[in-house]
């Protein structure tokens, strides 16, 4: 094709657009809009790791850093991550595997005996977000679960909730399981919730515990580095 | 009227929906449009608010926003709906006096108004909040039988059974069930209170499978107490919790309902969360057949009921229930700092003080947002006391002065609060008394209030 510096410029403009508007759909929480623009990116021929990074990622801070303040509820803050999650699911089929963009895979849930999931949640979305896959397994979920999920999808961290201080012992459960069954090593074990501290983390064995969700996503982005370093 | 029998069948015939839909398509799109069109804005200089036609509106939007959207039925995965007489009859037909404990220690639980001179109902201890070992729990609930404005006891949760940690919905649940029901019992004995009420019976038993083991009545438990059962964020039951309100029910005692509608949460800001909060009472009168609720809405970020906002909806949701029905409701609070700091003193007075001018009674504390185990005293509760009774009665404009003058000694660190000292460190267990460096920061922080206008009664 003989060149044409008008065509150049249209893409040029067609792909700011583009991300603009993958941005401003994770933003608003459209994942139909999302859908479509990711289609888009790829028919228009955007290089799917700039459309994450710079249409996808750069919405899901913003919405991140807008809950953080509480200038945006619960509610945008899950539609927001579903809408990440529908985006990241076809522009990461066009990125060869070995050029993952993916932080880590985290297997979470609530554990076993305990309904609450709301705080789960929060940090399940906020690391979908920040570029984890994130395979959330819900609440009242049973010791084996969490073992047999991390295992199918090639986890690196199993994150446990719970909210009740007559559940946490079911936290230490699943590191009980995974050291019975010769895989502690294998995962990065990260524990929070309301009654969760400090001190039963390193009680029980976890490799990590944090009070906040971003203080969560900040310490599996460790975590993951250093296991993998 | 509508029974338990009535609610099981809405919750298998009602519209199937997940519960994702429900939760982020209906109700919290409904609740963010029913804001707007009942025009409620939070007034962030009236942490109190002293506006009567706002708490009608926010009783006014919660009313139709239950009508409209229902609760939620996890077991079933489908809506559970009712109709507007079924409500307004469900409103008008609740209980409006509960007589709680035995002896010279029963005393009749009922409805208060804005700016009441009835004292109000003082449900005092720890709120659920966990501690280590079976003499912790004993001397802290001889600690709070001891206080002398206690109308009825919150124990504390053991977390496990002779060094066992406790596992959910199994024998060691069940087993902390009953050693919570009878040491709680026993610690009343102790202090010459035996027929004082426990009315958070039972804190260790999660499921209703250790509730209705523990209900046996050799343990102690008495149709005079009061039994909480837990509503999920946002206006969600499931069969669990339906079954522990059916054991209570067949007991023939009080159910109280408690709901934590989280600010920043389902419900949005405090807009949002104060209809929210008057919502689950209509659910709670309904569904639970309740005869007392407890709400407790907990800011997102900082899990307490001390910040501005959490104040705000404290006190206009608590104003749209005194001021529209007869139900019986106690807020409780949780404070972000911990024992043996002025903060959190300060913290918990604001929010009783919100609670009581606003027609409410109360249940003091959770301390340290509930979570670490020890970190409670019987200070805390006996301080939450002292401040409901010293400002039964007075105008809500003068206590949003106050509150004001009590957030601008806090605030700047809710974020970050000094979580103080555990029990055993800051209160002498065998004499039952608090060390000298927390009576002294305690009558410092009364004689600080005093200052600011709360007329303490001793």
């Amino acid at each position: 094709m003989p060149f044409s510096y008008s065509r150049c410029l249209v893409i040029e403009l067609s792909e700011e657009e583009i991300l603009g508007k993958l941005y401003q759909a994770v933003v608003t929480g459209d994942t139909d809009s999302v859908v479509a623009t990711a289609k888009e990116a790829i028919e228009k021929g955007v290089d799917p790791v700039i459309a994450i990074e710079k249409g996808l990622s750069k919405g899901a801070k913003t919405i991140g850093d807008k809950f953080e303040k509480l200038e945006i509820f619960l509610p945008e803050l899950l539609v927001a991550a579903e809408a990440m999650k529908a985006g990241l699911e076809i522009l990461l089929a066009r990125i060869p595997k070995d050029k993952t963009l993916r932080k880590g895979t985290v297997v979470c849930g609530t554990v076993k005996g305990d309904i609450h999931e709301i705080g789960k949640k929060i940090v399940a979305a906020l690391l979908s977000a920040n570029g984890f896959e994130v395979y959330d397994l819900g609440a009242d979920v049973p010791t084996s679960k969490f073992i047999e999920e991390a295992r199918k999808v090639g986890a690196d961290i199993i994150g446990l909730s719970a909210l009740m201080s007559s559940t946490l012992g079911a936290q230490k459960d699943v590191i009980d399981y995974l050291k019975a069954v010769g895989e502690r090593e294998k995962y990065i074990v990260m524990v929070g919730g309301g009654p969760t501290t400090k001190e039963w983390a390193d009680q029980i064995g976890a490799d990590g515990y944090s009070a906040t969700a971003p203080e969560a996503v900040k310490l599996a982005s460790e975590l993951v580095e250093k296991k993998r370093s | 009227m509508v029974t338990f029998l009535d609610v099981m069948e809405k919750a298998l015939t009602g519209r199937p929906c997940s519960e994702r839909d429900y939760t982020l398509k209906t109700f919290a799109v409904r609740l963010r449009e029913i804001v707007k069109e009942y025009d409620i804005k939070y007034d962030s200089s009236s942490p109190v608010s002293s506006d009567d036609s706002l708490a009608d509106d926010i009783f006014k939007a919660a009313f139709d926003f239950f009508v409209e959207v229902g609760a939620y039925c996890r077991d079933t995965e489908r809506i559970i709906k009712f109709e507007e007489s079924e409500i307004k009859e469900g409103l008008r037909t609740a209980p409006a006096r509960v007589v709680l404990g035995e002896g010279k220690d029963a005393r009749a639980l009922i409805p208060r108004k804005p700016e009441d001179k009835t004292p109000p109902w003082c449900f005092l201890g720890a709120g659920g909040g966990p501690v280590s070992t079976e003499e912790v729990f004993v001397s802290l609930l001889e600690g709070y039988a001891s206080i002398p404005e206690v109308n009825s006891i919150t124990t504390p949760a053991l977390t496990s059974v002779s060094g066992l940690r406790i596992r959910p919905k199994s024998p060691l649940e069940a087993l902390g069930a009953i050693r919570n029901a009878v040491l709680a019992r026993e610690a009343t004995r102790r202090v010459g209170r035996p027929g004082l009420p426990l009315m958070n019976t039972l804190a260790t038993a999660e499921s209703a499978t250790s509730l209705a083991i523990a209900l046996h009545p050799k343990y102690g438990l008495r149709t005079t107490d009061g039994y909480m059962i837990a509503i999920m964020d946002p206006m969600i039951v499931d069969f669990d919790r339906l079954n522990k309100v059916c054991a209570v029910l067949s007991f023939d005692a009080p159910v109280g309902a408690c709901f934590d509608p989280l600010m920043g949460g389902y419900s949005g800001g405090p807009e949002g969360t104060a209809v929210a909060n008057v919502a689950h009472h209509f659910l709670a009168a309904l569904a639970y057949q309740a005869s007392w609720h407890l709400p407790f809405p907990l800011h997102i970020k900082h899990v307490c009921s001390s910040t501005p906002e959490l104040l705000w909806i404290i006190s206009t949701s608590g104003q749209a229930i005194s001021r529209n029905t007869r139900l019986l409701s106690l807020n409780l609070n949780y404070t972000a700092a911990g024992p043996l700091t002025e903060m959190c003193l300060y913290e918990t007075a604001a929010s009783v003080m919100a609670a009581v001018v606003s027609g409410l009674s109360i249940e003091a504390l959770g301390v340290a947002t509930n979570k670490y185990e020890d970190r409670m005293t019987p200070m805390e509760p006996k301080f939450s006391a002292e401040v409901a009774n010293a400002v039964t009665g007075i105008k809500r404009n003068d206590a949003n002065e106050i509150v004001k003058g009590l957030l601008a000694k806090y605030m700047d660190r809710i974020a970050d609060p000094p979580l103080g000292q555990k029990y055993q460190e800051c209160f002498d267990i065998a004499r039952g008394r608090p060390s000298d460096k927390y009576a002294e920061l305690y009558n410092k922080v009364k004689k600080e209030l005093d200052d600011m206008g709360v007329k303490f009664q001793h």
